[in-house]
């Protein structure tokens, strides 16, 4: 299996479930193809995040688990920092201020 | 009669779901009794028997016809209170400055500057009324006060009011039992034996707390709320009627309903249709606006109120 491996992408459009299967489909391809992958979500264009975001960044950390990886989140608003903090992701999830820092492997701002 | 004292309050409703709503309000409870509340026991404390509630959104004129209509029935002062602030002011010795300094008008101040707190001679009220009313610092005397004080202009002091009051930096004591130091919980309240209660802490009347939940960080939970399974709060007041759902952590927040102010971040979001909180049960409100009739504290010296010296 090839060295670790760093993916950025952005949260799908939740109208259409088929970008929504597509997008979990495509983590566990990139999570599989690479030991300890990194995953980093970009949501500095998400605005405000709702529940169901929550649910499928967590399945990607469940993806991410299975494959000895991990998932970032970059870029949120600090409404969606919020969330994430109420709904405890931030136990699970590196936060970053801006993809480039996460991709770099930067030191993770406190949750 | 000797004395009279007309509240005016900015009104607010804590079931209100306009914009804006989550601003503190004076119905807003802090550890089960509302600033409002506090304000008249003080007043009532004094002795006063004559205590109106009015709200700021009333037309001006309406205030001042009250003042005057009670200046006219032969009150001799009229203590003027805007709210906007918890002040623990002695009112007696401020009834007591404004006599002996033969003062038309005394307003109090403190280090910041006005608390919108006066005190008005009936003479005044009927002599020159627009100025005495519209202008109050115009021929008025300054009562400085220095004790604790607190401007409630935002969710950021109402939870500093919160903290210190459970904290006993004021002399705010929480309604309820306390059941072991600096933990007050409502008899009629219901907590799961696994909730694990840091102190200290406030859960009021009729408040459910389910198993699993942690309540820590100087948390406030006012009456008929419920929070769900396994919730965490910290530094976190929960204002009446509000449910929280299962397996949050909800952390230096304010928490109105289905409305949540976050302190440390000052956001403010609204997560009812996201199914994280919720406004339950019939809520009943602080009238703001009504009038009450108090009795004259007997146990107080009648020379602090009728100009009598002592």
């Amino acid at each position: 299996m090839p060295p670790s491996r760093v993916a950025v992408m952005r949260m799908p459009d939740f109208s259409d479930p088929s970008a929504h299967r597509s997008f979990l489909r495509e983590v566990k391809e990139f999570m599989d193809s690479s030991r300890q992958a990194r995953l980093v979500v970009d949501l500095s264009t998400a605005g405000q995040i709702g529940p169901e975001s929550v649910d499928l960044l967590l399945e990607c950390v469940d993806q991410a688990e299975r494959s000895d990886g991990e998932v970032s989140v970059a870029g949120a608003s600090p409404e969606t920092e919020v969330i994430l903090e109420l709904t405890q992701a931030t136990s699970v999830l590196n936060m970053f201020p801006s993809v480039l820092e996460a991709a770099n492997g930067s030191q993770p701002q406190a949750a | 009669m000797e004395m009279g004292a007309l509240v005016v309050t900015a009104g607010g409703d804590v079931t209100s779901t306009a914009a804006g709503s989550s601003l503190w309000a004076p119905a807003w409870p802090v550890l089960g009794e509302t600033v409002l509340e506090r304000w008249i026991k003080m007043v009532q404390g004094l002795g006063v028997g004559l205590v109106s509630v009015v709200d700021r959104a009333e037309h001006q004129a309406n205030r001042v016809h009250t003042m005057i209509e009670w200046a006219r029935e032969g009150v001799e002062r009229i203590l003027l209170i805007v709210l906007g602030s918890y002040a623990e002011i002695d009112l007696g010795d401020l009834v007591r400055f404004h006599y002996e300094g033969q003062h038309q008008v005394t307003r109090v101040f403190d280090q910041e500057g006005p608390l919108g707190i006066s005190l008005l001679d009936r003479g005044c009220v009927l002599g020159d009324r627009e100025r005495a009313i519209n202008e109050p610092h115009a021929a008025s005397s300054r009562y400085d006060f220095l004790g604790y004080v607190i401007r409630l202009s935002s969710n950021v002091s109402y939870r500093r009011l919160v903290e210190d009051a459970l904290q006993g930096r004021c002399a705010i004591r929480p309604t309820g039992i306390q059941t072991r130091e600096h933990v007050w919980i409502d008899q009629t309240a219901f907590v799961h034996p696994s909730v694990q209660i840091e102190a200290p802490c406030y859960i009021g009347p009729r408040a459910r707390i389910k198993a699993g939940v942690e309540i820590r960080g100087c948390s406030s939970i006012e009456r008929d709320c419920e929070i769900d399974l396994g919730t965490t709060l910290d530094h976190a007041s929960i204002l009446p009627n509000t449910y929280v759902a299962p397996g949050l952590y909800v952390r230096e927040s304010v928490v109105n309903g289905t409305k949540l102010e976050n302190l440390a971040r000052g956001v403010e979001l609204d997560l009812g249709t996201a199914g994280l909180l919720a406004r339950i049960g019939n809520s009943q409100p602080t009238d703001p606006v009504r009038p009450v009739h108090a009795s004259p504290d007997p146990k107080l010296p009648p020379s602090a109120l009728n100009g009598q010296r002592s």
